[in-house]
């Protein structure tokens, strides 16, 4: 058969597409042969903002607004350096808090990118059950914070809402329910056709391949690489609560599945672990002074390694704020990953990448 | 955090050496407007399994100079080093413009002293 070279434009704007991004597949036939991205539609100057328009204590609220779905890893990687620069204990209850929140906030969005990417096997089905089994997960996070999405929970010094036992109560409850659905869902990712032997050997990212992109997150842990920020950073007590890493070999859309379906069950775990271990104590702690110093965080959001850096002089308005999202970082894997597959594969790839366009162009 | 200063000469020889790809793991490219003139530029990166490891190499970049370009060792760094060329309008070899910003959007809004 001769070959045929075509130009398709992905995006800005296209039904498989949740946020926007352009791609220009040139694929011969109907393989990828090459690719170029535009991720600039959502552009809002966020870093500048931190730098001239917002007091440093008014961030943690502002940088929230980065991303809907990670809001509480942002907040925090940020509130964690702000205290580190003006120094002070933060109490073992509000480290716990903030672990608890961040782990719901992983599971209810590894949920949204498996409900994803079952929508682009074709099996809408799933897609429905998974965003009815991500629901109570948001009404835990409403439960703890008051809010679904932007939860403005956490502040330099602690979080702002204490935990209650009816609250407590209510996380067992749903966590066990979670746990027995997510066996299923676990055994139908596995065995399923449509969710399986169809992604199996699709969008391959090998072990080296990660290496040489620094891939990070689930996109990484799924080609092997034992990287988890969870575990290399000593901000929070992830030593206390049962994390445990999650790697696979593969490197294909069926291992990355496998790490998302994985990391809920330890998040479930880790969860339930800290409500009942939660330790007795103040949940906000006053810290006087004001940043001074330089000093760079870094936090496991959902979709990978999170950067904060910021520097201050004593002064009410930080010198520079440095945001690095996951899925900036990782836009180069995904180039990579896109190159030799078939056109018809690329939503189900794309949406197994779990990109956040809101956070990249931030 | 530990800091190593470097020149716009020898930055690319010095990461060369240094990095190791299955040890190090290339964080980003920063940049902080010191004054009207001068913008520090940082190649971050952290150690894989290791708690707490940054390494950040540093220099100063002046008006007019061009920062030499990673992308053969790490190329996951171009887009890093695109940002840095829309944001602080310091031009970055192999590194166009355009990642964010438009012809009519703000231009270099990091740089020092941009105003709105």
């Amino acid at each position: 058969m001769s070959k045929k070279t075509i130009n398709i434009p992905l995006g800005s704007q296209h039904i498989s597409l949740l946020e926007p991004i352009r791609f220009k597949f040139t694929c011969e036939n109907e393989k990828i042969v090459e690719i170029d991205s535009d991720v600039g539609f959502v552009h809002r100057g966020v870093e500048r903002a931190c730098s001239t328009k917002f007091k440093y204590d008014a961030i943690p609220y502002v940088v929230a607004r980065v991303c809907g779905l990670c809001a509480i890893t942002h907040s925090l990687s940020y509130s964690m350096a702000a205290e580190a620069l003006i120094g002070g204990e933060i109490s073992k209850k509000a480290q716990y808090l903030r672990v608890l929140m961040v782990e719901l906030d992983r599971i209810h969005s590894h949920m949204l990118c498996l409900a994803h990417v079952s929508e682009n096997a074709g099996y809408e089905a799933k897609f429905m059950q998974l965003m009815g089994d991500r629901e109570p997960i948001m009404d835990l996070q409403e439960a703890i914070s008051g809010n679904r999405v932007q939860f403005d929970y956490v502040s330099i010094g602690g979080v702002n809402r204490d935990i209650s036992p009816d609250v407590v109560s209510q996380i067992k409850q749903t966590l066990k329910e979670l746990r027995s659905k997510m066996e299923d869902y676990i055994s139908e990712f596995e065995s399923n056709w449509s969710l399986s032997l169809r992604f199996k050997g699709i969008g391959t990212l090998s072990k080296e391949e990660a290496y040489r992109y620094n891939a990070i997150g689930p996109l990484a842990r799924a080609s092997g690489l034992e990287t988890d920020v969870r575990m290399e950073s000593s901000l929070l007590p992830y030593d206390e609560i049962g994390f445990k890493l999650v790697t696979k070999q593969s490197g294909d859309i069926y291992a990355r599945n496998m790490v998302r379906l994985d990391e809920i069950i330890n998040s479930i775990e880790m969860c339930e672990n800290i409500v009942d271990a939660m330790p007795e104590g103040e949940i906000f702690t006053k810290l006087k002074g004001k940043p001074d110093g330089e000093i760079i965080t870094r936090l496991e959001a959902p979709r990978g390694e999170l950067m904060y850096y910021i520097k201050g002089s004593k002064k009410p308005i930080l010198d520079r704020v440095r945001i690095k999202t996951p899925t900036f970082s990782s836009i180069p894997a995904f180039m990579h990953v896109f190159k030799g597959q078939e056109y018809a594969d690329a939503p189900a790839i794309l949406a197994s990448f779990d990109p956040c366009m809101s956070c990249t162009a931030k | 955090m530990k800091k190593i200063e470097v020149t716009l000469k020898n930055v690319v020889n010095v990461i060369r050496e240094f990095y190791k790809p299955k040890v190090h793991h290339f964080l980003t490219l920063n940049g902080v407007a010191l004054d009207e003139s001068t913008t520090e530029i940082q190649w971050i990166f952290s150690n894989y399994k290791e708690l707490d490891h940054t390494t950040v190499f540093l220099t100063h970049v002046k008006d007019g100079d061009i920062i030499p370009s990673i992308v053969d060792i790490i190329p996951s760094a171009i887009i890093s080093q695109r940002e840095i060329v829309d944001m602080f309008g310091i031009k970055v070899e192999d590194s166009e413009r355009g990642l964010y910003l438009d012809e009519d959007s703000l231009q270099k809004p990091l740089a020092y002293g941009c105003a709105l």
